[in-house]
């Protein structure tokens, strides 16, 4: 297993360093704000949840060993496990066996500063398995093998999510004629 | 882990597409033991069209970026990790009390231990010896002189 970027600076962290701290924040907040805001679309829950990320992190740091898992995905697994509590209050819960499409009102029409929105909407449709899998290798940019260490399953299981997923999106973005 | 030990030299049109499909058209997503025959394969004519393809979409997603977090929210999160930390040092500082009590009890509990197990016990039949005892008898005035009386 390689050596974990982070082992060092969470150790400090552990210590009580302010420095360490704050560099912590500044190398990690942005991962998990968009990991949330993607999972949730909504940017004040995402902000909730990192904020709450962050205190299991300070509450956790000194005691934090490496296990079979490096601490950003160890970070990914918790801010996920958030994002599901919350997608349940909310009782959006849908399992992966759920059809691929979910949503079938039509898109808004594509302008300029829509696409992104019509990205967004495209997403909370998809099951939250499959929306997890394309979040963590596409916009998180983990490796296959570090994306299905974090959602616990195997490389060709994840690869059959990020399959079904991408789809899933393709169907829906091309339904109103803005994708072929 | 078996995408990625296995013989990376194996990669044909059905492979190329089943990867595109999941991976997207950007072969640095790709496993890493599979990148190098993928990208090979990429370059012939049914490896450019699947590339195209997943292309497409990978364009729609580069699209939609989410925000950087805002002072706001790096502001909270810092003074919470202040609160933290100020809370674990007096915790540590109520520990170190709470452990130096412990040993002055404990130092106190010894020497009461210590001093009953060295201290003789005071025997009923200890005779004490008062001022007016002699080797001969009690020296006493008002005490009765057997000798006499006989």
């Amino acid at each position: 297993m390689s050596a974990d970027p982070d082992e060092e600076l969470v150790r400090r962290v552990g210590a009580g360093d302010p420095a360490a701290v704050q560099a912590l924040v500044a190398r990690k907040l942005p991962r998990i704000l968009s990991l949330a805001v993607r999972m949730l679309g909504d940017a004040a829950e995402a902000e909730d949840v990192a904020q709450e990320t962050f205190v299991r992190i300070w509450r956790h740091a000194s005691k934090w060993r490496r296990g079979n898992a490096r601490f950003d995905t160890w970070i990914h697994r918790v801010t996920l496990n958030l994002c599901y509590d919350r997608l349940r209050r909310r009782r959006e819960w849908v399992t992966d066996e759920m059809p691929d499409i979910v949503d079938p009102a039509p898109l808004p029409d594509s302008h300029p500063g829509e696409e992104a929105h019509r990205v967004e909407r495209a997403l909370q449709a998809i099951a939250p398995r499959q929306r997890e899998a394309i979040i963590l290798v596409y916009y998180q940019e983990m490796s296959n093998i570090e994306a299905a260490a974090t959602l616990e399953i195997s490389v060709d299981a994840l690869e059959s999510l990020l399959s079904r997923g991408r789809r899933a999106l393709q169907t829906m973005l091309a339904r109103d004629g803005g994708h072929d | 882990m078996a995408r990625d030990i296995e013989d990376n030299t194996a990669m044909d049109a059905k492979r190329f597409a089943a990867l595109a499909e999941a991976y997207g058209g950007d072969l640095r997503r790709w496993p890493e033991a599979e990148r190098e025959a993928a990208t090979a394969f990429a370059s012939s004519e049914a490896g450019q069209a699947i590339s195209r393809h997943a292309g497409t979409l990978d364009a729609l997603l580069d699209g939609y970026s989410v925000q950087h977090p805002g002072k706001a929210l790096h502001d909270s999160i810092l003074r919470a990790a202040d609160r933290h930390l100020v809370r674990r040092r007096r915790q540590r500082v109520w520990w170190l009390g709470l452990g130096l009590a412990g040993i002055g009890l404990a130092g106190a509990v010894a020497g009461l231990a210590l001093v009953s197990i060295v201290t003789p016990e005071a025997g009923s039949d200890h005779y004490v010896l008062d001022a007016n005892a002699t080797a001969f008898g009690d020296a006493n005035p008002d005490a009765e002189n057997g000798e006499e009386s006989l």
